[in-house]
């Protein structure tokens, strides 16, 4: 028995050395990158991001290397500076602004990947705004002929201006315009402050008053964002948007903005650390939270990932219960129907069940990403909160139900009275355990366009150019939030733990001086 | 007042009561008694329905309570049930689990459940564990709690399904008192039970209960002293006389020991005549017998007088004669002789355990 024991043990630490091994040969080989050619090459690792024309460039003039695919721009310069990455291909303007900004360890090789890639606004195939396509090609035309295109493209990207020009906006809207951006992608798409900003902003802004319309804005990821426009949510996709033969089949195009091109970032290993640890740390804090009054962004972050949280715990524990409820007294029906979903849900990935509800099942109705994330986590909350139930009162002995019976108590109030008391100290410790995996799980409510803590890590980010300090910095606020739940929770659990009342409490009203 | 027409209870692989047929009038104290697995309990978890018969008839008073439009949880209020694992609620003090259901179920107020709740537990004398868990008493503790927690509720009728079986030996005795004291009251109670001396002390009938019916019934005299059918008398006779095989070398001795602890406390045998009957065993067998067979096949039959309090012991066994009361090991045979009288040791030709040992223990 021990020697079988040892085997697994030593199997196991074999398999954990292999890992460590290989993720350490995964570093990257040999010296400097020079050309574009060189990256042609087995072995070499080229980052790209997922989606974009970047990645199909990469793949068709990259045969030999291997793909690394990116969703977020911050992580990749990281990896290329780390040397995790060879190379990193994706358009040359921003990695230049990130360069400009204070990224470190990375150049960009003067070559490009291509002659150009055009960027467009994407339609959607079902927008109900009357001829769409017609109109925003007018609007563009127009803003091409008067110059006022040349004139944003000049003020944003060449002269990085970070004015928002005046636009009035329309005073009785029949048209309401909902635009798709990605709010990552300086100088065309960013936040500044809590508000978004830049070229695709403005862009919307001014269509939005050409057509007599309002408009709203919604934040995507380059994942989610075609989907988006695909299933009706948006009308427009409005954020650096290249053109691709892929997204051509299924999302049509506006006419030619303007031209970018696909750069290719590798490390720059001249580059030499410079502060000290405390000033880099200072700086890193000023970036992420202070300049341009970015805690507002956590702040509404955090906001939304405790709105999701809560409003899943409450409608989770209340439709667990309530289908606890129905199942107990072993109706076939209810009890086959919840096997069902409990199954479903419980094997579905979150973030697959999140984009089938948000993009299929919701997909035609306007609805906000954070209620259906709060519906999405509900129907897990509620099966683990069901789960938990089973488990609790199974603890419950049979001899219980059979005194409480045997007494004259109905079968409902055996239940609240004699049971359900017993059970819950049991399920609260799970109970809080399952909050605190919630709280945790949300953080991926990004992809359906929900803004919470760690989309605004993700957004922030973007804008400092820094893979780490963001990071630590949502970690250590998920840490306090957890924290505190679980502060909260454990007060419940004393108060429900029938074991912990005092004597006076239990004969309070009683006169026992006889 | 509870009348039980034809009776059934069938299980997927078993069938427990066949045919039960009773009266039970006003006042009744009934034991129940049969081997395990005769349906005793079944028949009184029947009655109040944590059993749900497969077909026949119960009526309490004029009520049908067989009748799927029956409230049954209303019955329930008018028959109470104490179990063999006593079932106290654990979430809740000793007061509060006799206070809660009259204050859920017959609407009393906080003050009279409290007033009745201490009266009670006064009668079981437990007034001061009032504010103790469950897990904090013993054993007997609890059951009494359990019967005053059955009390509070007012029944016309008590069940109690084997009221003693978990308990410690030691406990066994306080519960019994307050049972005993429960039927001088005149309730009208049922009990199943092992313990014959105390089924015999208490109750004014007795149901012997075999092949799923109530197979013969009378007075405790008449079930105890004078039983007329065969079986019961098998019953009865297995009851009062103890008999032990030993076929192996290695032999389940603890085992045989508890046999012989059970048989004792059914009798309600003294203990230091228990202690006795267990040494005089172990001696004569296992000393004495035992290492003198190859493959031995031994028989011991223990008989306990009550009116003498005496036990009078048969060993019987097999292979050559052999005459322990004068060839066996020394100490040991000291040993035996200081506690068996009139030991004696037989030689017969035509059994198939031609070696018979027999003495009385006092």
């Amino acid at each position: 028995m021990r020697k079988r024991r040892l085997i697994a043990l030593a199997c196991v630490l074999a398999v954990l050395c292999a890992a460590v091994a290989l993720s350490l040969a995964d570093a990257v080989s040999g010296g400097p990158i020079l050309s574009k050619e060189q990256l042609n090459q087995a072995g070499m690792k080229i980052g790209v991001s997922t989606g974009s024309a970047s990645m199909l460039i990469a793949e068709k003039e990259l045969p030999n290397a291997e793909i690394v695919y990116y969703n977020d721009t911050a992580s990749a310069y990281e990896a290329v500076a780390q040397g995790k990455l060879d190379a990193y291909v994706y358009d040359r303007r921003q990695m230049e602004l990130a360069i400009s900004s204070g990224r470190s360890g990375v150049r960009l090789l003067d070559e490009n990947m291509d002659e150009g890639v055009p960027i467009a606004v994407g339609i959607s195939p079902v927008t109900e705004i009357p001829d769409f396509t017609e109109r925003l090609n007018a609007f563009i035309r127009e803003l091409k002929n008067d110059g006022t295109l040349d004139g944003m493209f000049q003020r944003w990207a060449v002269d990085q201006n970070e004015q928002m020009p005046d636009i009035p906006s329309t005073a009785d809207p029949q048209i309401h315009l909902t635009v798709a951006t990605s709010g990552v992608v300086p100088p065309f798409s960013y936040y500044k402050g809590a508000d978004l900003n830049g070229y695709d902003i403005e862009l919307a802004y001014r269509f939005a008053a050409w057509l007599g319309a309002d408009v709203t804005f919604k934040v995507y990821d380059y994942t989610g964002i075609v989907p988006a426009a695909v299933s009706g949510d948006v009308d427009c996709i409005m954020a650096n948007l290249n053109i691709t033969d892929e997204r051509r089949e299924s999302l049509s195009f506006s006419d030619v903005l303007y031209t970018e091109h696909v750069g290719i970032m590798v490390a720059d290993t001249a580059a030499a650390a410079s502060g000290s640890f405390w000033d880099n740390l200072r700086e890193s804090f000023t970036k992420t939270f202070i300049r341009e009054g970015r805690w507002q962004l956590f702040l509404q972050g955090v906001l939304n990932t405790l709105i999701i949280t809560v409003l899943s715990v409450l409608c989770g524990t209340l439709l667990g219960f309530g289908v606890f409820m129905l199942c107990r007294n072993g109706n076939p029906v209810s009890n086959a129907v919840t096997r069902f979903v409990t199954w479903l849900v419980q094997g579905m990935p979150m973030v697959v069940l999140l984009m089938i509800l948000y993009y299929i099942v919701f997909g035609n109705v306007s609805i906000s990403g954070i209620l259906v994330a709060v519906i999405g986590f509900t129907l897990t909350f509620a099966s683990s909160v069901y789960s938990l139930l089973k488990l609790g009162v199974g603890t419950v002995d049979r001899g219980q139900y059979e005194a409480a019976y045997a007494l004259g108590y109905p079968n409902r109030r055996t239940f609240f009275r004699v049971i359900l008391p017993q059970a819950l100290p049991h399920i609260l410790p799970a109970w809080k355990g399952e909050i605190v995996n919630l709280i945790k799980a949300t953080a991926i409510v990004g992809y359906i366009a929900v803004q919470d803590l760690t989309k605004m890590g993700d957004i922030v980010r973007s804008r400092t150019f820094e893979a780490f300090f963001p990071l630590i910095a949502i970690t250590v606020i998920y840490f306090v939030l957890e924290e505190l739940i679980g502060l909260l929770i454990s007060r419940i659990s004393i108060s429900f733990n029938p074991k912990r009342r005092s004597p006076e409490s239990i004969l309070k009203g009683v006169k026992t001086d006889d | 007042m509870i009348k039980i027409e034809h009776l059934r209870k069938e299980y997927p692989n078993a069938t427990p009561l066949k045919d039960v047929n009773a009266v039970i009038g006003n006042g009744d104290v009934i034991t129940v008694i049969g081997s395990s697995g005769t349906g005793k309990s079944t028949l009184l978890r029947c009655l109040n329905l944590l059993e749900t018969p497969t077909s026949g008839r119960i009526w309490l008073d004029e009520t049908e309570i067989t009748d799927p439009k029956c409230d049954i949880s209303m019955i329930r209020r008018k028959m109470g049930m104490v179990f063999q694992s006593f079932n106290l609620f654990g979430h809740q003090t000793v007061i509060e689990n006799i206070m809660l259901p009259q204050m859920d179920l017959l609407g009393k107020t906080k003050q009279e459940a409290y007033d009745e709740g201490m009266r009670l537990l006064r009668v079981v004398g437990l007034s001061e564990k009032a504010l103790n868990y469950p897990d904090e008493i013993s054993g007997g503790q609890k059951q009494r709690v359990a019967i005053a927690r059955t009390l509070a509720m007012s029944p016309d009728v008590i069940l109690l399904d084997e009221p003693t079986s978990a308990l410690d030996s030691t406990m066994v005795g306080e519960v019994q008192a307050v049972i005993r004291q429960l039927a001088g009251s005149g309730k009208t109670m049922m009990i199943t039970t092992h313990e014959m001396a105390f089924a015999r002390a208490i109750s004014n009938r007795v149901f012997y209960m075999n092949e799923g019916i109530i197979y013969e019934e009378g007075t405790p005299e008449q079930i105890f002293d004078h039983p007329q059918r065969e079986n019961t008398r098998r019953f009865i006779r297995r009851l009062k006389v103890l008999e032990l095989l030993i076929e192996k070398k290695d032999h389940d001795f603890p085992g045989m020991s508890g046999e012989i602890d059970r048989y004792c406390a059914k009798n309600q045998i003294p203990a230091k005549l228990s202690s006795r009957i267990h040494l005089a065993l172990e001696e004569a067998i296992r000393q004495q017998i035992l290492p003198g067979l190859e493959s031995p096949r031994i028989r011991a039959v223990v008989e306990y007088a009550e009116a003498e309090e005496t036990a009078a012991v048969t060993v019987s066994w097999n292979g050559p004669e052999r005459d322990i009361t004068r060839t066996g090991d020394e100490l040991s045979l000291s040993l035996l002789k200081g506690i068996v009288s009139e030991m004696q040791y037989t030689r017969t030709g035509t059994d198939d355990l031609p070696n018979i040992l027999s003495f009385e223990i006092r």
